[in-house]
């Protein structure tokens, strides 16, 4: 086609001379893009992994060879003793029991409320939705604060029970616009036609819209479910029981209390501190469970999100 | 509709609001009348020190308990059992790791809903409470509590409980009790390494600094001392020879004996000595810069490992820390040295107040009242129980013999004492934890001490304690103002420390590093604790 548009014509004398080009595949920007993008993302696998190694690598080791600074990847002075003595410690376990059994109920729960309150917004000509969508987001940028969230939990009978962990913060705010847009982009003729074969809203959501959301559903599982796994704050906040901490605050006292009893410079005629094994050893245990987990959600992970942000 | 939507909100909102409000509210202020009339129930009709206290009817009282990593509190200890068949008193903890332990006492005593003792406060730490009420003025109640009473006269322990005192004379804290000053971290040296030199344990600062330059001479690729904690405590325990107060005992304001009144600390002659000092190991290469920056674990593996000679150490250090760790060098041996002296003389400055308890103010309107304070009183500060949570209960975790000489049973280990024991003292029976077990009498304290720390503590005790700095409680107008102006002078403070020792900033500058901490308020920071302190002594003598 000619045009006598000058920009366009511009534009075309200031291509460069050469083959031309039908792909981007072997152009040679690209190439250079991808190598410099496999070393630079290569040095964070380096990066992020290395510790991650090294800590399972302590954990596998005793205890002389970590405090002289001699296991880096591989084990030292290997055993399984130390494993064998955390695993022979109830109140690890029983915290291990506490997180699992908070982190189903509180993703159940975060699911649930996540979904119903994602797929309301997402209608168009719902009345009040503007509203709806303001109560969300203005809890993302104001709150209470410490002490008023403390009393309004406490004063609702919710301290030292599971309820104080799961119920507040059950819908993150940013995953409800995740999900409300992933709705957004199914296309409404799916649901009209539902509606004429005779189903009504719940029908709509659970037998057509759901079982098209795995994607999203999966990735919101795996956002609270990692979120929940690794919380701490609520249950330091609202638990004073040891029986119901979860796993994290027993983690937490034990690396951040070791370390935290001396530099106070605090007399405590005892403080032993707590074996560097010990420690690896807690770490890795913590993490297994969602380090095992996350790459089969994985995939649904960056469908899901992607789906949810563009709108057709 | 939508007007509709608007006003369940605005209501949802004012509701909220409504109940936020009403429950702030809900604390009383203090009351600090003395009238014990219908507060009595289950209180013992006489009680003086030296009685067991036992309550008429069973009782529970709260208690904030911090909970440690490696005894964590398990509900069937015996140390629970005890005190409530003694006590007739069932103790009721809230259970709060320590790792963040300070964050939720400020947010249940914030909230109002703070248990009836709150353990483990070190002082100063009950001040940012003292203003909202929450807090017991607990020398309001000392007749409560005559075991109490009767160490503080025993000890002469006024001058220091005064230093507790807050702008209107009482106090809000009550304190750990010792009977002597006990200084326990020092620097601990590579013993073989010195006898292989030829060279005693250094007695002052400068013996230090010959001794170290013998290890450097020997050791060249080394830096003698590579030290822990950041240096903080090394700066805490020389800085008390120099004359001054830095590190971990850092203040900004330190009392100036001769001209009775309070200098700022990091602007004084002795603090400026005490960092030439340091400058010139660090200079000279005795001293590891990252002694300063680096982590502990850093610090333990450079003198495991032999890269390092010297190193911060408290007993306990030198157990767990060391001794394992060095094991694998063949012949290395570690040990304390007793504290160098400095400019100042042979001296320790210290405190004989520990970390303590508050209680909250609701109970003093409560009927049970008396019967709390008293077993407060017996529970801390009763001889009898000082020996109970530090060693258990005679015939199950130890045996007392004629001579008053106390041994765990063989079955039970603590410390270095019967390693490979079956039970431990503290996580099987929750005795010796830091919630209950700390102060007293010197022989009770040093009663779990190894035969070297023994040794060590006795050539401590011949050293001169250097007299305390007299109270200057701020009012709450000056602390708010007093607070601006310290933390940007503190952080002045360390950056400038740091930079002057390491020698990335000339000592030259001084003069222009005084005058920063002028801008920074010094003199008016300054004028106004030397006026709280005028105030105090025209009102109390």
């Amino acid at each position: 086609m000619v045009t006598t548009d000058p920009t366009a014509l511009a534009a075309r004398l200031d291509k460069p001379a050469g083959p031309r080009r039908t792909s981007l595949d072997d152009s040679r920007g690209y190439r250079i893009f991808r190598v410099v993008n496999v070393v630079v993302l290569l040095g964070v696998v380096v990066v992020t992994l290395y510790p991650f190694v090294n800590i399972v690598a302590q954990s596998f080791s005793s205890e002389v060879f970590i405090r002289t600074g001699q296991v880096n990847l591989v084990p030292r002075g290997f055993n399984f003793d130390t494993y064998r003595l955390v695993a022979s410690d109830p109140v690890f376990w029983n915290s291990y029991l506490n997180t699992v059994l908070y982190t189903v109920t509180a993703t159940a729960i975060s699911i649930v409320l996540t979904t119903i309150y994602a797929y309301v917004l997402s209608k168009h000509k719902l009345k009040g939705r503007g509203l709806l969508v303001g109560i969300a987001v203005f809890t993302m940028f104001f709150n209470g604060g410490l002490i008023p969230n403390y009393v309004l939990v406490n004063g609702l009978g919710m301290t030292n029970t599971i309820w104080a962990i799961v119920l507040p913060n059950a819908i993150s705010v940013f995953n409800l616009l995740v999900m409300k847009a992933f709705f957004e982009s199914l296309p409404t003729e799916l649901e009209e036609a539902a509606a004429i074969d005779g189903l009504n809203t719940y029908g709509i959501l659970l037998k057509i819209v759901l079982p098209l959301s795995k994607a999203v559903l999966a990735t919101m599982i795996l956002f609270y479910a990692v979120a929940n796994w690794n919380s701490w704050f609520q249950a330091f906040l609202y638990l004073d029981r040891a029986d119901l901490f979860p796993v994290t605050v027993y983690l937490r006292n034990m690396i951040a209390g070791a370390t935290s009893a001396t530099s106070v410079g605090a007399v405590e005629t005892n403080a032993v501190a707590i074996s560097a094994n010990i420690k690896a050893v807690t770490m890795v245990l913590t993490v297994l469970p969602i380090v095992v987990v996350y790459p089969f959600i994985q995939r649904y992970f960056v469908s899901g999100v992607m789906l949810g942000a563009v709108k057709q | 509709m939508r007007s509709n939507w608007k006003r369940t909100l605005l209501t949802l909102v004012a509701g909220s609001l409504v109940v936020s409000v009403a429950a702030c509210s809900e604390e009383d202020p203090a009351s600090t009348g003395v009238d014990l009339d219908g507060k009595k129930v289950a209180a013992m009709a006489e009680y003086k020190a030296g009685d067991q206290f036992k309550a008429t009817e069973p009782l529970d009282v709260s208690l904030l308990y911090l909970d440690q990593a490696h005894y964590p509190m398990k509900e069937d200890w015996a140390i629970w059992k005890e005190i409530s068949q003694r006590t007739n008193i069932t103790l009721k903890p809230t259970v709060v790791p320590y790792s963040d332990y300070d964050q939720k006492r400020g947010l249940l005593i914030s909230s109002g809903d703070a248990p009836t003792i709150i353990s483990k406060t070190y002082p100063g730490q009950e001040a940012p409470f003292v203003s909202s009420g929450a807090i017991l003025p607990v020398s309001d109640y000392l007749d409560l509590m005559p075991n109490f009473k009767a160490k503080i006269d025993k000890w002469k322990l006024q001058p220091e409980l005064n230093t507790l005192r807050q702008e209107d004379g009482k106090f809000y804290l009550l304190p750990g009790v010792h009977e002597n000053v006990w200084q326990d971290y020092t620097l601990a040296f590579r013993t073989d390494e010195l006898q292989r030199l030829n060279l005693k344990a250094p007695k002052d600062w400068d013996e230090v600094y010959t001794v170290l330059k013998a290890i450097k001479a020997a050791n060249p690729d080394s830096y003698p001392l590579s030290d822990r904690f950041e240096g903080k405590s090394i700066l805490n325990y020389a800085g008390q020879t120099f004359g001054t107060q830095a590190g971990w005992g850092y203040n900004n304001a330190t009392w100036n004996e001769s001209e009775q009144k309070f200098d700022f600390t990091s602007a004084t002659p002795e603090y400026k000595a005490l960092i030439e000092y340091f400058r010139k190991l660090v200079a000279e290469g005795l001293m590891d810069p990252e002694s300063f920056t680096q982590k502990d674990d850093a610090a333990i593996q450079k003198f495991a490992s032999g890269m390092s000679f010297a190193i911060s150490s408290n007993a306990q250090n030198i157990v767990n820390d060391y001794r394992p760790n060095v094991s694998k060098i063949a012949g290395a041996t570690v040990a304390k040295i007793p504290l160098p002296a400095g400019p100042k003389g042979d001296v320790i400055r210290g405190t004989r107040l520990e970390n303590g308890l508050m209680v909250s103010a609701k109970i003093a309107e409560s009927d049970k009242f008396v019967a709390t304070m008293q077993f407060i009183d017996w529970l801390w500060y009763s001889d009898e129980a000082q020996e109970l949570v530090k060693w258990g209960v005679p015939g199950t975790t130890y045996e007392k013999d004629a001579s008053g000489k106390r041994t765990l049973k063989p079955d039970v280990a603590f410390g270095g004492m019967n390693v490979g024991a079956a039970k431990n003292l503290q996580r099987d029976f929750g005795f010796q934890g830091g919630v209950f077990a700390y102060g007293g009498p010197t022989e009770l304290l040093q009663s779990m001490f190894t035969e070297e720390e023994l040794a060590f503590q006795k050539t401590m005790a011949d050293k001169k304690v250097i007299a305390l700095a007299p109270p200057a409680p701020l009012s709450e107008e000056e602390r708010e103002r007093a607070t601006l102006w310290e933390s940007p002078l503190k952080d002045l403070v360390t950056q400038s420390t740091l930079q002057f020792i390491l020698g990335s900033r000339d000592i030259s500058t001084w003069d222009a590093y005084v005058k920063e901490l002028d801008a920074k308020g010094m003199t008016q920071f300054i004028d106004v604790v030397n006026g709280a302190h005028k105030r105090y002594k025209e009102k109390n003598g």
